[in-house]
């Protein structure tokens, strides 16, 4: 399966912010998206997930390259970034589960738990902690469970390290490497310990 | 590849807005808080016995809606406008179908007011000393317009949700789309205290129902493009 974007741009008002651009992600490829700050990879990524509709061009995935629409869109992407959210009242056992119910592929509760130990957190330690009360680095790596547990076919990732400590880059290694497994990757950051996961780099201007 | 069923998708919102009010309890307490303040202030300036009986009918439906109303009108936009102010919303568009996301807040927003009408109208009508005739009628009546508020609150509320002036603009917006059902809804009422009869409200509860149609069905049509743009 393959991640298409061709002639890809987006514009807020006359102020263009990338593109227009192609690329592609194959199936076990990883893309790194580099550049300064302003110069459009949370919008990228954005773009590409279906949260901003580009002003040009279009996203595409599959073998025969189809638009990806809102019944698709949860089993094609996993994406987290420094802008999301999960239910700060609810557990990280219950937003894992909640959305992968909505997502149409329910998680059981030992799965939960597998998830949560692959991410470095303990189950029986937040079990009854809403995740209001979790440090910013372990609700970091919920924010990858998040974006992985529904194995989509592409990881979309945004500055993936932020807030995580050395065994948190480690977690992160993992799961685009068991990704490779499964589908593509792109990650867009300015660190160079999260593009050297990279096979080749898209760099912006 | 499943496909989420839309009524698993709408019970898993349902559920988990549920328990998020559970565990903070910000809209029942703000709605019941509002409610109460109302009841006492109404109890106090008009009270029970400074209306003559002819006039009471009249003048207890309309308060009572007003204070529902009102209530709706308090506590029912945090359903999308916290998605959207506390970023989970962009997780929520990712993930769930857009329909199922709809049905499940107005289902969260019909329990919260439904608590808060088994919260007001008891004490509203201890306090007023306002008899129902018709317990039946009146019941349907509060269910229905009870219905029609949440269900138009809560598109109205994923209409407001990305705005700047949230709070103008939801009663901007809800005002207008909400005045024909409580017309129905007053009218009924007054007619559920004081005709025995449940056929003479009959007309006032097709009305209503057929608001609930319309706007739930419109809702639905629309909140594709309202949640995504």
């Amino acid at each position: 399966m393959q991640l298409i974007a061709d002639q890809l741009s987006r514009s807020f008002g006359a102020r263009r912010i990338f593109g227009p651009f192609s690329f592609a992600v194959g199936p076990g490829e990883v893309l790194g998206v580099a550049g300064a700050n302003g110069s459009g990879k949370t919008t990228l990524l954005r773009t590409i997930v279906g949260l901003l509709r580009p002003s040009s061009g279009s996203v595409r995935v599959g073998s025969n390259g189809s638009l990806v629409g809102p019944r698709e869109r949860p089993h094609a992407f996993g994406w987290a970034a420094p802008d999301l959210s999960l239910y700060a009242e609810l557990t990280a056992a219950e937003n894992l589960m909640f959305f992968a119910r909505v997502a149409g592929r329910p998680l059981s509760a030992a799965r939960v738990d597998e998830l949560l130990l692959a991410l470095g957190l303990v189950p029986q330690r937040i079990s009854t902690t809403p995740i209001r009360y979790l440090s910013t680095g372990q609700r970091q790596r919920l924010k990858l469970g998040f974006a992985t547990s529904r194995e989509p076919a592409f990881l979309i990732l945004d500055e993936p390290g932020s807030n995580l400590d050395e065994p948190g880059r480690g977690v992160i290694e993992k799961l685009v490497a068991a990704q490779r497994a499964r589908g593509g990757t792109v990650i867009a950051s300015n660190d160079s310990r999260d593009l050297s996961l990279a096979d080749r780099v898209l760099t912006l201007s | 590849m499943n496909e989420p069923s839309l009524l698993s998708g709408a019970t898993a919102v349902f559920l988990k807005d549920v328990r998020s009010e559970w565990r903070t309890r910000v809209s029942l307490s703000s709605l019941c808080l509002f409610a109460f303040a109302v009841l006492v202030l109404i109890g106090y300036a008009v009270g029970p016995a400074r209306l003559s009986p002819e006039d009471r009918p009249t003048v207890h439906s309309v308060l009572l809606w007003i204070v529902l109303f009102f209530s709706a009108m308090t506590g029912l936009a945090r359903a999308f406008v916290k998605e959207e102010e506390v970023g989970t919303a962009d997780a929520l568009r990712l993930t769930a179908q857009p329909a199922a996301i709809l049905l499940g807040k107005l289902m969260a927003n019909f329990v919260l007011l439904t608590a808060v009408t088994a919260f007001v109208v008891p004490l509203f009508l201890g306090m007023m000393s306002f008899e129902i005739k018709n317990v039946w009628l009146f019941l349907v009546l509060l269910l229905f317009g009870i219905f029609g508020l949440a269900s138009a609150s809560t598109f109205v509320a994923a209409i407001v949700a990305k705005a700047s002036a949230k709070g103008t603009l939801f009663a901007v917006l809800a005002t207008p789309l909400l005045l024909p059902p409580l017309v129905a809804a007053v009218s009924g009422t007054q007619i559920a205290a004081t005709h025995a009869e449940f056929s003479a409200g009959f007309d006032l509860l097709r009305l209503l129902l057929s608001y609930d149609g319309v706007v739930t069905t419109a809702a639905f049509l629309l909140f594709d493009t309202v949640f995504r743009e």
